[in-house]
């Protein structure tokens, strides 16, 4: 796993502009109600709502958070994903069909999915015939390459993951294609068609890993470099038309792109249409009144929004799980939490209804976790709930924490400090409510706000944990590609602990651990990989290592004339927007 | 005349040089002084070496504050060329440089959001200053009345309100329960019918803060102006009363209001932050607001240089409007 | 913007002028505290503001002996009150009953009555620790100016022509955003406070740092300081013997007008979301989380912005009520 995924871009919420999104006052006007009615509640849960293959039309999405950039190779957001396919392909993508079913791989640009060879270290392609960018240039496997040799490029694009490069690449050799254009010998292309990877080591995901957007093709005389964000070049059914940043972005027909290629973009609108807003408020009420069709960035309606959508316009309304859960960890390097009595009694003490509450209720915020493998990582089993947290319906169970105490030779308790990032108003709320369910068994937190854009360095850095004695650290993930080792490895992995940009914050370095990992990852049957996921995630818990919180879930609103809608496992539980359609 | 413009021309220019060189601390020297490396300020989530290289390498944050304002300056007038990455980018005068968080130019970025603010604050203005000095005029003549206190109850209660309690207390009994008027903005070029029925909340907000405050320094100063010697002169010469208020007492009156509403207007160019975000308006203090959240710096130059550039300039037509106004006021 | 100290240019005219007043009045035999006094037990309206910020100012001391009377602690959740579904208090008007006076918090179930009282003590602390620093800076630097005159009067009066052009609300927000979290031994919220104090309080000195130097100047040249110098006081007994108590007034009059200027300060800087952190209780902040709920939950926005309003106001009919009374032309 990469030093570098430094933390959870898409989870870091939606408030990088804490102020801006945060309060909302304005709505929109006009707009009637439109006169359809909705699909159904949770007609996109598990199901396609409105299925249907008539073209046409304008698919309105509205959001409150711009991308951090629509290149490619920068992006990190689940939504920028997901939109990324608009304009963008890749070797092998998802399968589209709502729920788990999406997780599966299928081929795209190329013919079938990689001829990988015995060893498991080489996985060859070919690329379909008839592939066009934009300009009606063919799509080359040259161009793939240099797509993804982009990501080595850290220096001058930075923001994307790098997997790949990870996989690849792991000391880092290669410079990039702006310092070393000749390319990195580990990618081949005998010819336009082929492109074969050459790996050091064998790893289960690989595919799953190229399946990103971030390895889409990029042509080289159209690199803008750090611009390129802001008109990328199509392979996709759309192109870039016009954008703003934080204002809007309008994509039309690519009339190079054909369905006959492209068997998972349905491509049904004529024109797909962005507008950035700064305020969640008012995001909701066009919404509601009808003048755009979904959010953008996926995050779920704000309470007032919410509440009207729940109770007016239910059939509007999906609930999907989300790929993310809210935990706490227990730092190792700080006292007195290398005990694991002491960090048993938290688990036990904390009040998993309130912290629900606190997150926005049931719908809003989540079910309660009972473990830390969320519902749409393959391996994922409800009924490990080691602790009862579900048992108890969410109550803490005081008398077992105060026995833990015991063990932990801190009877009357402890102070210890949390560390909470303020950018994600829900982690807040929630760190009070930790707060508040502890103090009842006799540990005093304090609870530490830092900057949500520099948790990399703080919550990241184990010796700033150390140094500011954050016992308690609560924090948001998801997985970046959907499997254990895309969700769980730097999660627990003794490998993954790093100086900056860590995020095994539990320091955990358990070899029982690490060997079910490692097991894992090379296993290439998905189905057993899915059960080694399981019992490492099992053992996590038996060591009282995370406190998880919730299973996140979204009130995610759909317009009337929208059909075929699903939640995909594969966008963590949100739309796939590609094959969206308007009525 | 000539000395005197020069002499104010300058002195602008030092103090926006300050002013720039005052960001410039606030985002590079504070951060150092209390132990941050700015570079991870930007950077952003990755913490990856290579990144904080590239961060460094582009915002120049090895260089000299000096030196780097040196640059800011010379971008501004002659544009300036942007080296990294193996890349040469030139950005043509007048460059603001770009933006850190999504490589937009800001040059542009500022056109685009100063006519929206330029609309706020001028209609706003407009409103502000007949409702002010109307109120603040009656109050004065007819002093102790009950239109005195009415009117002097209603302008403690300005100035009293937030602005942005003010807004949202509008927006839900205007826009909400009765639908008179729309609750979001318009883009002017779009639909003018709508950009108005979006601008009347925020500028009634804004017009009944200002407003309140004009309408009390108008009231001070009438009453102040009413007992000098040359109005009692003019009224014993046997002029008509109309004509002594309009034609003198108006005319000293005006000099204070017109000193404000430079500053005010001005100010108003950055500075209708809580406006803007009350009414989700895109203008330059909403721009601002993000970009200070983004610590994106080119960003926030450009706003803050565009604002202190406003109340300067505003300061200056409204020291040669006084000599037009009171004419025993001359420049030099 | 908040609104600026835009009170101050009403007391600068009235206030321009107490000293020879001062004098004559002497004469009478009756110190300016004491006519100053007797004129401001006449004001009824300014009692009553008096008496409001008095109230306040006992409340924002005693408010956790108050919190404990009613068994209601700012930080307390009650989660119980809340509809988990949709985040917002059980129960009509925001959840208001007998235990909790005016209602609970949105998804924490806090009460409200108690954050208010809380609330109270953060929006005093800074309203005037906020002048205070102000007032020394400025009587500082203004008197500074006003004596010496010729190149340090020259320097400070640029330097408070520069501060007041300066777009204040984005400085101040930029330099807290780029504050550390702990910070000479504080952490969190008290960093905020400091800093708050210390910004606000910044901005604030050149209004008074003017009319101190007005006045030192106007003094400095008249007969009595000609006597005392003659008479070979030295500077230092000047003064502090002779110019100081003629400045008592006017700062007075200023320092209670830029109390509630600095509230507003304060309350616009926690609805931005850079004033105190949670989960201390500030009306600002309220007002700013209130935002989400102004339809499902109004009273919850109502209550800290009618505390924010009564507050303001207090401190400003108080503050015209000094102002009126110090002021010896009466013409008010």
């Amino acid at each position: 796993m990469s030093p570098l995924r430094a933390s959870r871009r898409r989870l870091a919420a939606v408030s990088t502009v804490a102020v801006a999104t945060l309060f909302a006052t304005s709505a929109c006007g006009g707009g009637g109600e439109s006169d359809s009615k909705g699909a159904g509640l949770n007609a996109g849960v598990k199901k396609v709502a409105n299925a249907s293959d008539k073209k046409g039309g304008t698919l309105k999405f509205v959001g409150v958070q711009d991308a951090q950039s629509w290149d490619t190779s920068r992006m990190y957001y689940g939504f920028e994903f997901s939109f990324a396919r608009f304009y963008s392909r890749q070797l092998v993508s998802y399968t589209p069909a709502p729920g788990q079913k999406s997780v599966e791989l299928k081929p795209d640009l190329a013919k079938d999915m990689a001829k990988i060879s015995d060893d498991g270290k080489t996985y060859e392609y070919t690329l379909k015939d008839g592939l066009k960018w934009e300009d009606g240039k063919p799509i080359t496997s040259q161009d793939v390459k240099y797509g993804i040799e982009r990501q080595w490029a850290q220096k001058t694009i930075s923001g994307g993951p790098v997997y790949v490069r990870d996989a690849i690449d792991p000391k880092k050799k290669y410079k990039g294609p702006y310092e070393e254009p000749e390319g990195i010998d580990a990618i081949e292309t005998p010819d336009d068609k082929t492109i074969i990877f050459h790996l050091p080591k064998r790893n289960g995901d690989f595919e799953q890993m190229l399946a990103m957007a971030t390895n889409s093709p990029v042509r080289k005389d159209k690199d803008k470099k750090s611009k390129y964000g802001l008109k990328p070049f199509s392979s996709g059914p759309y192109k870039f038309q016009s954008y703003t940043p934080n204002k809007s972005l309008t994509l039309v027909r690519n009339k190079h792109w054909s369905r006959k290629t492209d068997p998972l973009r349905k491509g049904l609108p004529d024109k797909v249409q962005v507008t950035l807003l700064t305020n969640a408020d008012e995001r909701d009420k066009r919404l509601i009144n009808g003048d755009a069709d979904l959010d953008l960035n996926q995050r779920g309606m704000d309470s007032q929004g919410r509440t009207t959508a729940l109770k007016q316009h239910k059939d509007n309304v999906d609930n999907p799980e989300t790929g993310f859960i809210s935990y706490v960890v227990f730092p190792q390097n700080v006292k007195p939490f290398e005990n694991i009595h002491c960090r048993k009694a938290v688990i036990y003490g904390t009040d998993h209804k309130s912290v629900q509450t606190a997150r926005g209720g049931p719908m809003a915020g989540g079910k309660l976790a009972t473990n830390m493998l969320p519902p749409s990582i393959p391996g994922y089993d409800e009924k490990d709930d080691q602790y009862g947290i579900a048992k108890n319906g969410g109550k803490a169970d005081v008398a077992k924490a105060k026995e833990e105490l015991k063990k932990c030779g801190k009877p009357n308790g402890f102070k210890t400090r949390l560390a909470v990032r303020n950018t994600d108003k829900a982690d807040v709320k929630s760190s009070e409510a930790v707060q508040a369910s502890l103090k009842k068994i006799g540990i005093d937190v304090e609870i530490d706000q830092f900057d949500g854009s520099q948790g990399t360095s703080i919550v990241g850095n184990p010796d700033v944990v150390k140094k500011k004695q954050y016992g308690l650290i609560l924090y948001g993930w998801g997985p970046d590609f959907p499997s254990g080792q895309g969700y769980g490895r730097a999660l627990w992995h003794s490998d993954a602990i790093l100086d900056n940009g860590n995020n095994n914050m539990g320091m955990i370095d358990d070899e029982k651990i690490d060997k079910g990992l490692d097991e894992a990852v090379a296993e290439l049957d998905p189905k057993k990989a899915a059960d080694k996921y399981a019992q490492v995630n099992h053992d996590v818990m038996e060591g009282a290592y995370y406190l998880p919180l919730t299973y996140m879930k979204v009130v995610q609103w759909r317009s009337s004339r929208l059909t075929n809608v699903y939640a995909a496992d594969a966008y963590s539980g949100w739309y796939d927007f590609v094959n969206i359609g308007v009525k | 005349m000539l000395t005197y413009l020069i002499r104010r021309l300058l002195a602008v220019a030092v103090m926006l040089v300050v002013i720039v060189l005052a960001v410039f601390c606030i985002f590079f020297l504070i951060p150092k002084w209390t132990g941050t490396d700015p570079a991870t300020m930007y950077v952003g989530k990755q913490a990856d070496k290579e990144a904080l290289e590239g961060v460094r390498e582009k915002l120049q944050l090895d260089e000299p504050i000096l030196l780097q304002l040196f640059e800011f300056f010379k971008g501004i007038f002659v544009g300036r060329d942007y080296v990294g990455g193996g890349t040469v980018t030139h950005c043509p005068a007048p460059c603001f440089g770009y933006s850190f968080r999504n490589e937009q130019a800001i040059w542009p970025v500022l056109t685009d959001r100063l006519p929206v603010t330029l609309y706020l604050a001028l209609g706003a203005a407009l409103l502000w200053l007949v409702i002010g000095l109307a109120v603040g005029v009656v109050s004065a003549l007819k002093r102790g009345s009950i239109w005195d206190r009415l009117g002097m109850t209603g302008a403690l209660a300005g100035v009293s309100l937030p602005v942005y309690f003010t807004g949202l207390i509008l927006l839900t009994v205007f826009a909400y329960q009765l639908g008179l008027v729309s609750n979001s903005f318009t883009p002017f070029g779009e639909n003018v019918g709508k950009w108005f029925s979006g601008m009347i909340l925020p500028w009634i907000s804004l017009a009944f803060l200002f407003g309140a405050m004009y309408a009390r320094i108008t009231r001070a100063t009438m009453l102040e102006v009413m007992g000098e010697d040359y109005i009692r002169t003019a009224r014993a010469k046997g002029l008509k009363e109309q004509t002594v208020i309009g034609k003198h007492a108006m005319r000293s009156t005006m000099t204070p209001i017109l000193t404000l509403l430079g500053i005010d207007i001005g100010a108003l160019m950055g500075g209708a932050i809580l406006t803007e975000t009350t009414f989700s308006i895109p203008g330059l203090g909403q721009a601002v607001l993000k970009a200070i959240n983004e610590r994106d710096l080119p960003l926030i130059l450009g706003v803050t240089l565009i604002t202190a550039t406003a109340v300067v300039i505003a300061n200056l037509i409204v020291d040669l409007l006084y000599g037009v106004i009171d004419p025993r006021v001359r420049l030099g | 913007m908040t609104a600026p100290l835009h009170e101050e240019s009403t007391a600068k005219s009235a206030v321009a002028e107490p000293a020879p007043s001062g004098a004559e009045k002497k004469i009478e035999g009756r110190s300016l505290g004491r006519i100053a006094w007797d004129r401001l037990k006449r004001d009824k309206v300014a009692l009553i503001g008096g008496a409001v910020v008095l109230l306040l100012v006992l409340v924002a001391i005693f408010a956790p002996a108050i919190t404990a009377l009613t068994g209601q602690m700012p930080n307390q959740r009650h989660e119980d009150l809340i509809d988990p579904l949709f985040s917002t208090p059980k129960g009509a008007l925001g959840g208001i009953s007998g235990e909790h006076l005016l209602g609970v918090e949105p998804v924490s179930g806090r009460d409200i009555f108690a954050r208010i009282l809380y609330g109270a003590r953060v929006s005093i602390l800074v309203g005037f620790l906020s002048a205070i620093v102000a007032v020394i800076i400025g009587t500082i630097l203004g008197t500074l100016a006003g004596y010496f005159g010729g190149w340090l009067d020259a320097l400070i009066s640029r330097v408070m022509d520069m501060l007041l052009a300066f777009p204040q609300l984005l400085f101040i927000i930029s330099l807290i955003s780029v504050m550390p979290n702990s910070l000479l031994g504080l952490t969190g919220t008290g960093v905020r406070l400091l800093v708050m104090i210390l910004v606000i309080g910044f901005f604030g000195w050149p209004y008074i740092g003017r009319i101190v130097r007005g006045q030192v100047l106007s003094l400095r040249e008249r007969e009595y300081i000609e006597a005392a110098r003659s008479l070979g006081a030295g500077r230092r007994y000047i003064l502090s013997k002779e110019l100081l108590p003629n400045l008592v007034a006017p700062i007075t009059v200023y320092m209670t007008l830029m109390i509630p200027t600095n509230i507003l300060t304060e309350a616009a800087l926690s609805f931005l979301g850079v004033g105190v952190k949670p989960p201390t209780a500030s009306w600002g902040a309220m007002l700013s989380d209130a935002v989400q709920y102004y339809e499902s939950d109004p009273m919850y926005m109502i209550i800290p912005g009618v505390a924010i309003f009564i507050t303001v106001l207090a401190f400003n009919l108080f503050g015209d009520g000094v102002r009126d009374a110090l002021d010896p032309k009466g013409t008010r």
